[in-house]
């Protein structure tokens, strides 16, 4: 007799697997999402960088920017998994998982950690570009390992939203709509482009709940600053973040089923 | 002996209207492949998904093996093979490859894994195919590879919702000429939706309809087809007898002589054609041979007109059934 809660953990690791195997027959997906963040890199970091209006503490604008737009790409492979969900409601799948032994928030968690998973090898895949753009990382490799542990558990959360507003939205063509207006906006208001100081101060409020913020600053500073005097309140945030989204997304995931 | 199916009274009312379930009474035995008939909207498909344990009835009781599916869904889970009517498959990685992701799913162990998924792929001719991306599978393939997936926990019931749903006849004939050996083999209940009257004819041991959440006939295909009463056994008589012969006379006295016979409920001369209308046209028919040889009567040919399932359907479930009568809403 097993446990529920290994069902649920062996649930998590084949969701995970299904997706590096989804990922090793088709990568196109990967390399064509890796298109636009390269861009901000390439075009909005350099042309900014010779403007040199932001103060960002000394550090190149190319460099400032760099966890923000990896954080961006790694959240839009995130809320858009939320459509994966949407697809298999349509199909039989999600029926089907409901029939396995694992519980029904392993299967949202699962989901979730599959989609971080996804998010994970987008990031890995902007990396090397931004090395090549001139960025310089700190180089040392824990504090590498340990920003990209942060894109995971942001990108994780985010998947759970994303599940939650599948719950929500049933069909494809609302998802995408509402996938499409949150990103762009929890992105600017953020400190992924300029620091919270800048901003209006209705905004600085919204910056200061956005799960963004906190993970665009510990990304920045394990990678590129080398400040960690903030990461242990920022990853407490994310991890906040996380159990309260997973909850949420658990609970609501009953919905899509019905 | 243990039913593998039993419901009592369970109803099932969604958004606390729409009564799709309106007290079900059904039991399965052990080993038996079921029929769950109905037109569409009738609540076939809620009765499996309660049975799944993918959500609660509003009242009623229901169990597997004993075991209710609310508060032993757990353990209703491990036993149970489940194919819905959509796609259950990931379309993006081989057949082999969602038997694998599957089979972690539903917890096989790891050292039986290989194995589970061998007998699955054989048990399903699909060893041609395993390692093909599903997307380039046919509807068929597809169907066997979703029940494929629903054979590694080794089921004891095996729930199809529709499971031949949109497939051409001879990918219907694979499916369930492989379901068939499996069953053979394995012993294991099969408890199907399905509205393709010939496939409950053929394959199924037992038949439930439902019409509007209520149960309205059941038996084997054979019971609920005589439950029609309407068997006709046809007589084609040797047309140069038959105008050799007295008509007003001898025939009449035949045909009174058919007419008294047990299980006969009618006849009827029609030119050359005796109908005969029975209840039980397997029993009947010695009887009715024998009577007409006695009287020197000789004949061409035989044929019966049985009800077909479909009849019965129609009958049962059809929009002239008395289903809606006295259902409170």
């Amino acid at each position: 007799m097993t446990s529920t809660a290994e069902d649920s953990l062996r649930e998590m690791f084949a969701m995970i697997e299904l997706e590096m195997r989804r990922l090793r027959h088709d990568r196109t997906e990967i390399y064509t999402r890796a298109i636009q963040p390269i861009l901000w890199l390439a075009v909005f970091g350099s042309v900014m960088s010779e403007v040199r209006g932001i103060p960002t503490g000394g550090i190149p604008y190319i460099d400032y920017i760099t966890p923000g737009v990896l954080l961006q790409s790694t959240i839009f492979v995130s809320v858009f998994y939320g459509l994966t969900i949407v697809w298999e409601r349509e199909t039989g799948i999600l029926k089907r998982l409901l029939v396995a032994p694992a519980s029904r928030s392993a299967t949202v968690i699962g989901r979730s950690i599959a989609s971080g998973v996804r998010a994970v090898v987008q990031a890995l895949i902007i990396f090397p570009v931004a090395i090549l753009l001139g960025v310089k990382f700190v180089p040392n490799p824990i504090y590498i390992v340990a920003a990209f542990i942060v894109l995971f558990l942001v990108s994780g959360g985010f998947a759970a939203i994303s599940i939650f507003v599948a719950s929500l939205m049933k069909t494809r063509e609302r998802f995408m709509g509402l996938g499409q207006a949150l990103i762009m906006p929890l992105f600017f208001a953020s400190n992924a482009l300029y620091p919270i100081e800048l901003m209006p101060p209705a905004l600085q409020y919204v910056a200061l709940v956005n799960p963004l913020t906190y993970a665009v600053d510990a990304v920045r500073g394990l990678l590129i600053s080398g400040d960690l005097s903030n990461l242990a309140v920022d990853v407490a945030a994310i991890l906040v973040f996380d159990v309260l989204i997973f909850a949420v997304a658990s609970v609501s995931f009953k919905k899509i089923i019905e | 002996m243990t039913l593998a199916i039993e419901t009592s009274g369970l109803t099932k009312t969604y958004n606390g209207r729409t009564r799709a379930l309106d007290g079900v009474d059904l039991s399965v035995d052990q080993a038996e492949v079921f029929a769950f008939l109905g037109p569409n909207g009738s609540g076939k498909t809620t009765l499996m998904r309660i049975l799944t344990t993918q959500f609660r009835p509003t009242s009623g009781e229901a169990r597997a093996f004993g075991l209710d599916v609310v508060r032993r869904g757990a353990e209703v889970r491990s036993m149970i093979g489940y194919v819905p009517q959509e796609t259950s498959v990931w379309l993006d990685i081989t057949g082999r490859e969602n038997l694998l992701v599957y089979s972690k799913i539903y917890g096989v162990p790891r050292s039986r894994r290989v194995e589970r998924i061998e007998d699955a792929i054989s048990a399903m001719g699909l060893e041609e195919v395993a390692e093909r991306m599903v997307k380039t599978y046919s509807g068929g393939m597809t169907r066997r590879l979703e029940i494929a997936a629903a054979l590694l926990v080794k089921p004891r019931i095996l729930f199809l919702d529709e499971p031949t749903i949109g497939l051409d006849p001879s990918a219907r004939k694979a499916v369930w000429e492989s379901l068939t050996a499996f069953k053979r083999e394995c012993e294991t209940t099969v408890f199907f939706n399905t509205h393709y009257m010939d496939e409950a004819d053929h394959y199924s041991d037992e038949i439930a309809i439902i019409s509007r959440g209520r149960i309205v006939k059941s038996g084997t295909p054979g019971e609920l087809k005589r439950s029609l009463h309407g068997e006709i056994l046809q007589l084609r008589f040797n047309s140069s007898h038959h105008q050799n012969q007295n008509q007003n006379g001898f025939d009449e006295r035949a045909l009174g002589r058919i007419k008294d016979l047990d299980l006969v409920r009618d006849a009827a001369l029609c030119g050359s054609r005796l109908d005969i209308f029975v209840e039980d046209g397997e029993r009947a028919l010695p009887l009715v041979i024998e009577a007409l040889r006695s009287e020197g009567v000789t004949f061409e040919r035989i044929s019966t007109a049985r009800p077909t399932l479909d009849d019965v359907f129609l009958r049962y479930a059809g929009p002239l059934s008395s289903g809606r009568g006295g259902d409170g809403r």
